[in-house]
């Protein structure tokens, strides 16, 4: 399902500075945008309304309209019809716990559970949940007693198996080795591939480049910059915005300042590409 | 509080069985006739604990029971009135003493049932067995999730200590130097605890926890616990008891 | 809103009891296990006080097997208000205020207490509080005066120092964190 902002505003209760400020735009389904803002730039803001949270969970005034489908997450009435659609995956696995669970099965099933899916439905899903992320031997272990790694793992699976439309990822794969992260952002990908609208609001430009549809650049609340990734981080203007770049693409420009003929066609921002300069060089 | 082994008769048992008996026990240990009634119903309860239940539950409830039981004849026995008897260099009151018996008799009987249950929890089991009755899900995920954070906060408290700690904080000393200790202890625990309430509330509402707490919506059980004819037994058995003691009370 | 309740009130009923292990440690003769009451209180309003303080006195009961305790729920429903009207009134501005409300809450409290430990109990039920019962007994007190006095000191301590945490924790808050509890927001007389 899409999500659309149109003309966003919103303010944390008792504060009279907007988190978001008159924001347009559109997470489209099918494609995995990449949210990118500095601290206090508004892109966790920005996940939280974009799944009702703010202002349901966290208080606060909403002006302009966000919709999911043709579905306001911000309107309470709403909450059960969203229900297990929207996933949400922040950075620290252990807090995204039931609390419930004494097996990772059970973590997993947690929100099917919540849904009154029928015990065989349960099953079915939560093995192939587990087996898509990698964690399908993990399914009779305790999950105080993982890993950080092996937990974020089993947060994702516990979030896949609902199938949920609109995926709100927040540093999804920090507490993730690099091999993981791979696994994961291909899993986004994928999901994306089905249909979903999937949202990652990360600085990790190496593992989300790859991935990324589409970036949205926040700066104070508002859309800085939107775009295709490979562009918006090899253009210069938004280099000098401190929009950043992946680690090869902040190498070369350091070295293109002592050799500047090399920014000439362009900055890689993929060790392929990098490779491949070098060899034209 | 470690929890009981799987195998035991506490941990096979419905998880309302042990909640019933329990409670049960309470409101006996304070209608029974003093100081009879309590002693005989605490002698039952430790007999349960050792030979049905759950016997490494009697260590941690007699860490408890024993210091309260000095506390009392001392108390009672002292503070009490005529008559008197001697015993060694003390003077006791028999009235006092007989209702330090009576009451340690009440505490022993329900710290050994209390214990036997708390250590028979499972949280899964129990919101499990709250699910397959339809009972609402905001109870028992309460009793549940405070069940686990406890243990996890006061691990936490050894960490915090232990940082604070390396970092200068004395926890020894004078009153005013402990009291002032009470704040590098306590903020880091609190404030640390309510940002992480935040991102579970996210995580929550990610797993469909509106569904569940919607009026009249149903959990599935994923495991639910076996309901036998013995629990059933106990259950009411227990229920009759009280109200047989409860009419034996007011008829009397 | 259903689900921060949901994910804060087991939180502050374990830390109602998680305080008791920071006092054991630092070897205070005080309680503080309504420090996670009367900040649930100042955070999400009365209800959730109420509620976080019932299930936190039937758990003591349960876990100290002093069921005799829970005589004493109506004591966490005073503690509520007098945090309630305490946060209402910017009772936690400072630190000071704060320990003056809690001295206040103790007042009233301890004396409650005492009432309901007498005439359920004879005076004896917390092995602290019947030690300086005993000590007030023994100075020539009778029982009743001795063990109001016992429970009104203790009390008058304990939640001051109880008041005096939670004023200190709404102060570190940070401000993002702050603006999502209106509540708290007032009782530290703070408008962003």
């Amino acid at each position: 399902m899409t999500v659309r902002f149109d003309g966003v505003s919103f303010s944390y209760p008792g504060t009279d500075a907007p988190a978001l400020r008159d924001l347009s735009c559109v997470f489209v389904a099918g494609q995995v945008t990449w949210l990118f803002g500095k601290l206090g730039a508004g892109s966790s803001t920005a996940l939280l309304v974009a799944g009702g949270l703010a202002p349901i969970l966290t208080g606060g005034r909403r002006t302009g309209s966000v919709r999911i489908g043709e579905l306001d997450p911000g309107d309470v009435a709403n909450r059960a019809a969203l229900a297990g659609r929207i996933g949400y995956v922040s950075a620290q696995p252990h807090l995204q716990l039931s609390g419930l669970a004494e097996t990772v099965f059970d973590e997993v099933a947690f929100a099917p559970a919540n849904l009154g899916w029928e015990r065989g439905r349960i099953g079915t899903a939560v093995l192939h949940a587990l087996a898509r992320v990698g964690a399908g031997h993990l399914v009779d272990r305790v999950p105080t007693e993982l890993s950080g790694g092996e937990l974020q793992r089993v947060v994702l699976a516990a979030m896949l198996v609902l199938a949920p439309k609109v995926w709100l990822l927040d540093e999804p794969a920090s507490a993730l080795d690099p091999a993981a992260r791979a696994g994961a952002y291909a899993l986004f990908r994928e999901e994306a591939r089905r249909g979903a609208a999937v949202v990652i609001a990360t600085e990790d430009a190496d593992g989300v480049l790859e991935v990324a549809d589409r970036i949205i650049v926040l700066e104070r609340g508002q859309v800085a910059v939107d775009g295709v990734p490979a562009e918006v981080l090899g253009s210069d203007a938004c280099w000098a915005l401190g929009v950043g770049s992946t680690t090869v693409g902040a190498l070369w420009r350091a070295a293109a300042e002592r050799v500047p003929a090399m920014a000439d066609d362009g900055v890689p921002l993929t060790l392929e590409a990098a490779a491949a300069k070098v060899m034209q060089a | 509080m470690t929890p009981s082994a799987p195998g035991s008769l506490v941990a096979r048992a419905h998880p309302f069985t042990s909640l019933t008996v329990t409670l049960a026990v309470v409101v006996l240990a304070f209608l029974l006739p003093a100081s009879i009634g309590p002693v005989v119903l605490a002698l039952l309860a430790i007999a349960v604990a050792a030979v049905v239940g759950d016997p490494a539950s009697l260590t941690p409830s007699l860490i408890i029971v024993v210091p309260l039981w000095l506390l009392l004849l001392l108390v009672q026995g002292v503070l009490g009135d005529a008559p008197f008897t001697t015993w060694g260099p003390l003077t006791l009151s028999i009235g006092g003493l007989d209702e330090a018996l009576a009451q340690g008799a009440r505490l022993t009987a329900i710290v050994v049932a209390s214990m036997l249950a708390l250590r028979g929890f499972r949280a899964s089991r129990f919101v499990d067995a709250a699910a397959e009755r339809r009972w609402p899900f905001s109870a028992a995920y309460l009793v549940a999730a405070t069940l686990q954070t406890i243990p996890r906060l006061r691990q936490r408290v050894t960490l915090i200590r232990d940082a604070q700690r390396s970092r200068g904080l004395r926890v020894q000393g004078s009153i005013v130097q402990r009291v002032t200790a009470l704040v590098p202890l306590t903020l880091p625990l609190i404030l640390g605890a309510l940002a992480d309430t935040d991102d579970r509330a996210v995580a929550l509402e990610g797993r469909a926890i509106a569904a569940v707490t919607a009026p009249g919506a149903r959990r599935t059980p994923l495991a639910p616990p076996v309901d036998t004819v013995v629990d059933r037994v106990v259950r009411w058995g227990s229920v009759l008891a009280v109200a047989v003691a409860i009419i034996w009370r007011i008829t009397r | 809103m259903n689900t921060r309740l949901l994910a804060l009130v087991p939180t502050c009923i374990a830390l109602n009891v998680a305080m008791g292990k920071i006092v054991q440690e630092l070897g205070l003769p005080i309680y503080l296990d309504s420090v996670g009451t009367i900040l649930v209180t100042t955070l999400l309003g009365p209800w959730a006080g109420v509620l976080t303080g019932a299930l936190s006195q039937v758990l003591t009961a349960l876990l100290s097997g002093q069921m005799m305790w829970l005589a004493f729920l109506p004591i966490q429903v005073l503690i509520v208000l007098v945090a309630a009207a305490a946060a209402g009134r910017s009772g936690f501005r400072t630190i000071v205020r704060a320990v003056g409300w809690g001295a206040f809450c103790g007042l009233l409290g301890g004396t409650l207490s005492s009432v309901i430990a007498y005439s359920l109990f004879k005076g004896v039920t917390a092995p602290g509080v019947t030690a300086l019962g005993a000590l007030f007994r023994s100075l020539g007190l009778s029982l009743e005066r001795a063990v109001t006095l016992a429970s009104i000191s203790t009390d008058l301590v304990d939640k001051g120092i109880a008041f005096g945490l939670v004023a200190a924790v709404l102060l570190a808050l940070p401000a993002r964190m702050a603006s999502r509890f209106p509540i708290a927001v007032d009782a530290v007389g703070r408008r962003a």
